[in-house]
Parts: C-alpha cells; structure tokens; sequence
C-alpha cells in the first residue's frame, strides 16, 4: 500500500499542509516543532483511527482550532485508491469518511489500511509496564483480523459492565441472582476467543521475530515470548475450553472481585514475558537490549502484517535515527531501500546522515523540509531538475500560514 | 437568545430536545409549524397530549396500547404457543412489519446494563417468567392461559447488554423446561456480501448452515 498525498487541518502546529509522497522513503526533516510528528500521527489516524501520542483527541487541535480534519490518497496494491478523511469536533467525536462515505463504525477502517510505527519510545515494549505488550498484541491482531478488534471492543464494554456490576455489590447493593453470572459468560466467551487469538498469533509471529532480529544482525541468543493467561496451553487448546478455563478463574477470585469491585483476570491483565535465551528481557536486559528487541518487535510485526494480509503496510519511523548506532542506523536504511519494505515515512532533525545513504529527490525518495507546521521545501521531481527544485516552492506546498 | 420572538425561541428549544433534533433541525420545524394552518398544528399539540393521557402498557406484554389488552394480546388470530421477547415498543412494529410472526409479544422496557443502574428487576423479567409459568401450569384463570407457551424466542440486539440480557432471561426461563431460542445473527438480506463489513462476515462464517 502507498500512501499518495495527506492533508491537514487545523491538525497540530498545521494551520493547513499538504504533503505529496514517493514511492519508497520519504524523509521529514526541519527544527524540532516543526511539525514532522504531527504529519506521522495524522497518517496514524486515518489508518487506526486515533493517535499513537494522546487519548485525548482535543490534544491534536491546533491551538484555538474548532474541528480538525485529515485527509490523504491511498495506493493499494490490490485495490484502486481510497481517499480517507477523519475530522474531529470537540462536541461530536471523530467521523471517517471513505471514498466520501461515512463509515458507521470507525472500526471498519482498521487493518484495511495496514501501519507499523517505529519510534524511539519501543524500548517500553520490555520495559515497560505490562499494557504496552497488551497495546501491542491489540494494535497487531486488530489490523490483522478485523473480528479480534470486534471482540476486543465488545470485551471492553462487557469489562465496563461487570465492573459496574463488582462496583455495586462492593457497596452492597441488592442483586438479582444470576445476573453476575450472565455477565461472566459474556466476558468468558469474548474473553476465549481473544485469547485464543492471541495465542494463535504468538506461535506465527515467534518466527518473524527471530527473523527481525538476525537482520538487526543483533549478538547473542534470539528472542523467545510466552503468553501468560488464565488457562494454560496444555487444558485448553481451544477458544471454548479457554472460555471454560477463564470462567473457574472468576469463580475462585469471586470473593476478592466483590471486596474490590473489579475484575481481576482476563485478557486486560494478561502479560507477555519476552526472553534472551534464558533470562527475562524485562528485569535483567541492559538500556540497549531493551533498544533493540524492541526494534526487533516493532519490525517483526511489519513482517508478520506484510505476510498475513494483501497489502505491504506502511511503514513510518520517528525520529529512530537518533538513536541508534551508525552501523544499526544503516542496517536499517538498507531495509528500507529493499525490496522487503515497500513506502516509508521518517522524521529526522538532521538528515545529513540519511542523506549520506539515499538519494532524495531521484524519484523513489522524497525529503520534505518542515518549519511552523508548514512545509518549506520539498525534493520531489517529477521531471523537474533537482537544483530547481530545491529553489522554489513545490506544486505539493501550501503555506496556510504567511 | 437571538430570535427576534420568544415565543418561537421557547418552541425551537423544545425541538431541540428531541432526539436526532440538532438546533438547526429545530429552527427548520419552528419555522415550518409557523406556516402550518391553526386546526393542524392543534391536531399535532393535541396528539402530543394525548399519547401522554391514553396510551398505557398492556399488562400481559408491556407493549404501548390505547385499550388493555393490547390488539395483538387480544387477537384470536395470533398463535398463543410462541412468545417473542424484545427491548422496547419499536421492535414489535420491525417484527410486525416482517408479517412473517404470527405468535405474542413480550417488551421488556430495556436490557441489563449496570452502568445505567438496571437490572433485571428494572425491566418486566419477573412478569415473562410468571407469563411462560402461569401458561405451563394452567392456572385456567382465563382461556388463553390453558395454553401452553411452547418456545419463547430471544430477540434482543446483538449487542454485549443485549446478549448478556438474553442470556439471562434463558438461564430462567430453561429452568422452567421452556424452549428458548435466540434469532439469527448474519447478514443483512439485500446487502451484497462485498460491502458486509468484515466482523458480520466473520460471524455469519462462523454460523454457517448445512445444506
């Protein structure tokens, strides 16, 4: 999948930027503030459906702003272009729009246009607090099965529920007889099936994590993951029996449940535990192992969704340069450039480095200059002379704010 | 306040407090009831009264009525065996407009749903049990009451409080031996499977029939 052009409104530092792409890497570089982010976190948007920086979507509107809108041109490589349009007003929510339709569910969007983010932050996936690897196995599975996310949503507001439910029995609250043990079967049989799932796509995605791993050409023993959950792999090798599994569990914790007015197993409290040979990654690894075995995760699952699913996701990378070494800062690029990874959005704040190793503005690659949230240059030819190029304004720039 | 007369500012916040009723969409109806000939708009205020003063619940399926029985409780024509349990008076008439059913109804007001504070006592449950109950024991108060509910049919929306609420009302009524089953859930006929989004899709796979 391709990603053509991208549109912002009232969206961050952007009064109004529009960004045209190539076809390989594109390169967003400029003083920090400029807006390079804020370009990722829109294509983020219109892919998932929210931001990978905030809950808060009122965060992403530019100071004073009403509403804001993002809109941008999708190339698939199975499917014609799909222009998609997300707007957000304070006092309505978000909206999606495909192809100028309105999507009942923002949901439907989610896996069809395929996204993995690399960020400096991926070193939270070991160490950090177990819902980053529960946000990670939701962000992969929902793109790559859209009835997970069915059942994830569906799972969330029965969790609400029950909760609810714990909440008025901790204040000792009448209840009709039955009625906690309608909501546990609820919560076991989306409950199942989500583990199920879960399970499912850690035995797929344990090769293309070995795989990532190698190609970071990274020393010493290969990753391994196991997935802790309420019912073992042993009695339960099926989404029933796990909903079965799952069910004894909230029978023994009852008593506990109804003291502190939650629920205190499921899918929302199971881990993952990420090893090096055979110590855990999350107490024992150094500052630079977390570094790369969370780089390690985030490409695998770029494998994983480029092998699962019709469409070559979309890669974007923030502000990942920085950090790493310059032989790992190549060995990336080099992906990149191959024909493994198909179109790619980077931020960098120098990218002199980068430029060392891709010919921007040939086509292939694109470097967009950014400064106040609006675009000041940009490298694309086509059939333009390069040294032009770089003189004046591209049919690609607008500048809402002069 | 920035219309010009009050009176039609008090009419404008009144339509905006309907549901679906935005403050543009109120000024619209305002405007258009200004138009509107005095003996129609009387017509609309006095049918606004009255659905308050006349219409009740029909004490054997909760549904609105003018006259206790409701019609369809009182029908001759309806099949007594079969009991079709739903959330609210809107689903009888999308049921009804099937014509496909032909058996009784039962409005619960509602589903289970502790967030707003209901339970099961919330909503008519107690009187669905003591309904398929009473058939099954033939306390031979009435006639209709010699005959025996044969299958009571779940259709709740198939959503979390909607399943959970069916499976509540199934766990009670199955200890009395009735048989309970739940409507389909699938795709949307008239629908082209291309433009069936893919979590229904998965789940009419996933409820597949043999044939």
């Amino acid at each position: 999948m391709r990603l053509l052009s991208l549109r912002l409104k009232s969206f961050r530092a952007h009064a109004e930027t529009s960004v045209d792409f190539a076809t390989k890497i594109n390169l967003l570089h400029g003083p920090n503030g400029a807006g390079k982010t804020n370009v990722l976190e829109a294509i983020y948007y219109l892919c998932l459906t929210k931001s990978f920086l905030t809950r808060n979507d009122a965060h992403a509107l530019q100071r004073g702003a009403q509403f804001f809108e993002v809109d941008g041109t999708f190339q698939g490589e199975q499917r014609a272009s799909t222009t998609v349009r997300l707007a957000y007003v304070p006092s309505e929510g978000k909206r999606l729009f495909r192809n100028g339709a309105p999507l009942v569910r923002l949901a439907e969007i989610v896996g069809e246009l395929p996204l993995v983010i690399l960020s400096p932050t991926d070193h939270v996936l070991t160490d950090g607090g177990p819902e980053h690897r529960r946000r990670f196995l939701n962000t992969t599975l929902s793109q790559a099965r859209p009835v997970y996310l069915d059942d994830l949503l569906k799972y969330r507001r029965a969790l609400k529920q029950r909760n609810a439910l714990l909440h008025q029995i901790r204040r000792g609250g009448r209840l009709a007889p039955g009625t906690l043990n309608a909501w546990d079967e609820e919560l076991v049989q989306l409950g199942g099936r989500i583990i199920f799932r879960r399970r499912q796509f850690m035995e797929h995605f344990a090769g293309f994590l070995a795989e990532a791993y190698r190609l970071l050409d990274a020393v010493g023993e290969e990753p391994t993951m196991e997935y802790v959950t309420v019912a073992s792999t042993h009695d339960a090798s099926d989404a029933e029996s796990i909903a079965v599994r799952f069910r004894d569990k909230l029978d023994s914790l009852r008593r506990r449940e109804s003291e502190q007015g939650r629920t205190l197993a499921g899918p929302h409290r199971d881990e993952v535990i990420f090893r090096l040979g055979d110590f855990e990654v999350r107490p024992y690894a150094s500052q630079g192992q977390h570094r790369t075995v969370g780089l390690a995760i985030r490409l695998a699952t770029f494998l994983y969704l480029r092998n699962r699913l019709e469409e070559t996701p979309l890669l974007l990378l923030d502000d990942v340069f920085g950090a790493l070494d310059a032989r790992r800062a190549e060995v990336v690029l080099d992906l990149l450039n191959s024909d493994a990874v198909g179109q790619s959005v980077i931020t960098a704040a120098r990218p002199e480095m980068l430029a060392r190793h891709v010919q921007f503005g040939t086509g292939d690659h694109n470097a967009i200059a950014l400064a106040d949230g609006s675009v000041i240059n940009s490298s694309v030819t086509t059939g333009i002379d390069r040294s032009e190029s770089l003189e004046k304004d591209e049919v690609n720039t607008v500048d809402a704010t002069g | 306040m920035y219309l010009t007369s009050e009176t039609v500012e008090t009419l404008v916040e009144q339509f905006s407090k309907l549901p679906t009723v935005g403050r543009k969409t109120a000024q619209r109806l305002a405007a258009y009831v200004l138009k509107m000939p005095r003996e129609d708009v009387v017509q609309l205020a006095e049918a606004l009264v009255a659905v308050k003063d006349r219409v009740m619940a029909c004490t054997i399926c909760f549904n609105v009525t003018d006259n206790d029985p409701c019609p369809i409780c009182a029908s001759a024509k309806r099949d007594r065996a079969v009991i079709c349990v739903v959330e609210e008076p809107n689903d009888v008439l999308a049921l009804e407009r099937t014509g496909e059913y032909r058996g009784l109804y039962h409005v619960l007001g509602g589903v289970i749903s502790p967030l707003d504070g209901i339970g099961p006592d919330d909503l008519k449950i107690r009187e669905l049990v003591a309904r398929v109950a009473g058939s099954a024991g033939g306390d031979g108060l009435s006639e209709d009451a010699d005959e025996p509910v044969t299958e009571v049919i779940l259709a709740m929306n198939p959503n979390v409080e909607g399943d959970t609420t069916a499976y509540y009302i199934g766990q009670l009524l199955g200890a009395l031996g009735a048989q309970v089953t739940r409507i389909a859930r699938g795709l949307p006929i008239g629908g082209d499977l291309e433009y069936a989004d893919e979590a229904t899709l998965s789940r009419a796979l996933e409820g597949r029939a043999g044939m």
